[in-house]
């Protein structure tokens, strides 16, 4: 038992003299509490919904309250209007609305007159938890709209039905998850070589050693970064492959698709590695990286929209996932393997993860400097 | 400009860390094909004026040139000329020596067929030939440190530095290591600096010695010399029938005499240049008719010579302040700032 005591003393003096390690082992807890929290709240909120309402007619005008309702309530739904039902479901093959709900001419005529009235809805079905949730929220309102509207002529309002329309090929929920396992794999990458290999390099003295022949420190620096975004685009691209078989299914888009994944999961892998030598190549001790990065992965992903969807998240934590690179990057492996993307398509995205690439390196490249 | 037949030369080289000093000074000049060794206890300021030599940090002030190169204005050029096997074991673990070697002839541009024959080259004379498609995390220390010796010469460099270079090893790998020191000068004319704790190693090894101690040199020269440097280090004990006083009173006034002390039958006599003194030793006491039983000789030890120098033995450590240990990355800024 003294035995013991010893170590769990030497342990705790040792703990004492990393304070940048207990206040990370604080802190991040309470960010993880807040983001976790927040990014799993469980109610579906601000779903973005586009209406191109062409009938402006009264049931028309009683749907377009209640989905008003739905906005201005429990706000469930982010209304924008358009005239152009095509380019209504262009918005939504692009990823900036969720769904475009198209009321046709002569949907109020046809509950009039007794025929069956449709509503159309083109939804964003790869993101399927926002996609079935909106459809049945529509419905839930069309169904409050037979039962609480009694006319002289009794139109016959159980005759309108929604079409619900999916954009893109079904896609199962696990499938849904693999662009999530694909960046949780590079940031996963992040974390165990590139700034983890230079400060073991220089803790074991290697580093030193290197210091004595023709090498610079820039040419150990950005050694390790390539070697890191070599040994990370890898394993990302075997975790896309297992993800792929363990679903059931190909790949379609062919070569040109295959081209812009691998861009983007190298563009990512080199925007987080360089991150995380911005952030940790001054580090003395590469026990310093192991926790605050392990947090660090969870704040990142959870609000990424992984495995929720972004529009749901509060104010604070949305503006958060507009600069999360890892929203980007899920954002456009997604349009790539799911909605079969063009490149135009995911260019926001590219430029983002560019840019915040291009940023993260030369941080990188001034920390390292300070730490030469 | 360095002194042209100079492998290393320096000139009142120091080295400040704040208020503390770990270099002061240092002068010296290491001849080509020379095995010179750097003789000092820890925290003596040895490994800090390695680190200038080697291009790591710069001097305070003083110049410095290793193989005819500035230390601080062509640190490139001297990286070229030099290889450098630290007290650290920094071979990576999870490669093969072949890879190592390799790897290391790499960043000195070296083309792969050259690579290819000098490591085949370095690895038989390491001894390490047959092992050299083996795991380094397999080998024993006194291998991993035959390794490093052949990981610093891949290039071919002008100077090679061994800091410590048998320290954790056993009788066998220390024996090992030697003889490859001693068939490297042999054959290759390699100038070599050694920084060493252990006397043994460094009187077996080393042409000439620097005995540094609190960051200045307190003496320099060849074992016989420094041995010679020490007065009154050989120590005479003669043994005499009777009282050893009028015996020692003979002596007392003698020039080879340097200090005395009589027993209980016996006299012990301080000299210099012991193996000389004793002729004239036993002619004096015969001729003050005292009966010599018998003569042995202590001769002055490296030990000696060093405690002489510094008052201290080897193994202990400065009254001082340690010397900091710089994180190797900020002392590459300032060699390249």
């Amino acid at each position: 038992m003294k035995k013991s005591w010893a170590i769990m003393r030497r342990d705790l003096i040792k703990l004492s003299k990393t304070p940048a390690l207990i206040v990370t082992s604080i802190v991040m807890p309470v960010l993880f509490l807040l983001i976790f929290g927040n990014s799993l709240e469980g109610q579906l909120k601000h779903l973005p919904l586009v209406i191109v309402n062409q009938d402006h007619g009264p049931y028309a005008l009683r749907v377009m309250e209640k989905m008003q309702a739905l906005a201005a309530g429990p706000r469930t739904i982010n209304i924008a209007y358009m005239d152009n039902p095509g380019r209504a479901i262009e918005q939504v093959r692009n990823g900036r609305y969720k769904a475009a709900l198209i009321i046709p001419p002569d949907f109020s005529r046809d509950i009039t007159v007794g025929r069956i009235a449709e509503l159309g809805l083109f939804a964003d079905n790869i993101d399927s938890i926002s996609s079935t949730a909106l459809q049945a929220l529509i419905a839930q309102a069309t169904a409050a709209l037979r039962g609480g509207f009694v006319t002289a002529r009794e139109p016959k309002l159980n005759q309108i039905v929604l079409r619900p329309t999916n954009l893109f090929v079904t896609v199962d929920y696990d499938r849904s998850l693999i662009p999530g396992v694909i960046v949780m794999a590079l940031f996963m990458g992040s974390m165990t070589s590139g700034v983890f290999n230079w400060i073991m390099d220089r803790f074991s003295g290697v580093t030193e050693a290197y210091l004595v022949t023709p090498l610079s420190p820039w040419n150990i620096a950005g050694g390790i970064l390539a070697s890191s975004v070599v040994a990370t685009t890898l394993e990302a691209i075997v975790v896309l492959i297992a993800g792929l078989a363990l679903t059931g299914g190909g790949l379609t888009g062919g070569p040109a698709a295959i081209a812009m994944l691998c861009g983007v999961i190298v563009l990512t892998g080199t925007g987080l590695l360089a991150m995380m030598f911005a952030m940790y190549s001054r580090a003395s001790n590469p026990r310093l990286i192991g926790g605050p990065a392990g947090f660090l992965n969870v704040i990142l992903f959870f609000p990424s929209g992984a495995i929720y969807p972004v529009e749901s998240l509060p104010p604070w934590l949305r503006a958060f996932t507009r600069w999360n690179p890892e929203t980007h990057a899920i954002s456009a492996l997604k349009s790539v393997m799911f909605k079969g993307a063009n490149f135009a398509a995911i260019s926001s995205d590219i430029a983002f993860l560019s840019i915040f690439t291009a940023i993260m390196l030369v941080l990188a490249g001034a920390t390292l400097k300070r730490s030469l | 400009m360095p002194s042209s037949s100079a492998a290393i030369e320096t000139r009142e080289l120091t080295r400040r860390f704040g208020a503390f000093t770990a270099v002061d000074g240092v002068s010296f000049t290491v001849g080509q094909g020379e095995l010179f060794g750097l003789l000092g206890p820890n925290g003596a300021g040895k490994t800090t004026l390695i680190r200038m030599l080697t291009t790591l940090i710069r001097p305070s002030s003083g110049q410095a040139f290793v193989a005819g190169h500035d230390v601080v204005h062509a640190a490139r050029r001297v990286r070229e000329s030099i290889g450098v096997v630290p007290q650290a074991l920094t071979s990576d673990l999870e490669l093969t020596a072949w890879q190592n070697l390799d790897i290391y002839g790499e960043f000195y541009g070296l083309p792969r067929a050259a690579r290819r024959k000098r490591a085949e080259h370095l690895l038989e004379m390491v001894g390490l030939r047959d092992r050299a498609g083996d795991m380094v995390a397999t080998y024993s220390g006194g291998m991993r440190r035959r390794l490093e010796i052949a990981r610093g010469l891949v290039h071919s460099p002008l100077v090679l530095f061994l800091d410590e270079p048998t320290i954790g090893l056993d009788p066998q790998g220390r024996r090992a290591v030697w003889d490859l020191l001693v068939q490297l000068r042999s054959e290759s004319g390699l100038t070599i600096s050694l920084t060493t704790h252990y006397m043994d190693e460094a009187e077996k090894l080393c042409d000439r010695i620097a005995i540094i101690d609190g960051g200045k040199i307190a003496a320099i020269g060849t074992t016989q010399e420094l041995k010679a440097m020490v007065k009154g280090a050989d120590r005479i004990r003669v043994e005499v029938a009777g009282d050893a006083a009028p015996a020692a009173a003979a002596l007392r006034a003698q020039p080879y005499v340097q200090e005395i002390t009589a027993d209980q039958g016996a006299i012990v006599i301080a000299a210099s240049d012991g193996a000389h003194a004793i002729p004239k030793i036993i002619e004096r006491l015969e001729s003050a008719g005292a009966a010599i039983r018998s003569v042995s000789i202590e001769r002055v030890s490296l030990e000696d010579v060093f405690i002489s120098f510094t008052g201290r033995h080897l193994r202990e450590e400065p009254g001082g302040p340690a010397a900091p240990i710089r994180d190797p990355l900020f002392a590459a800024a300032q060699r390249r700032g």
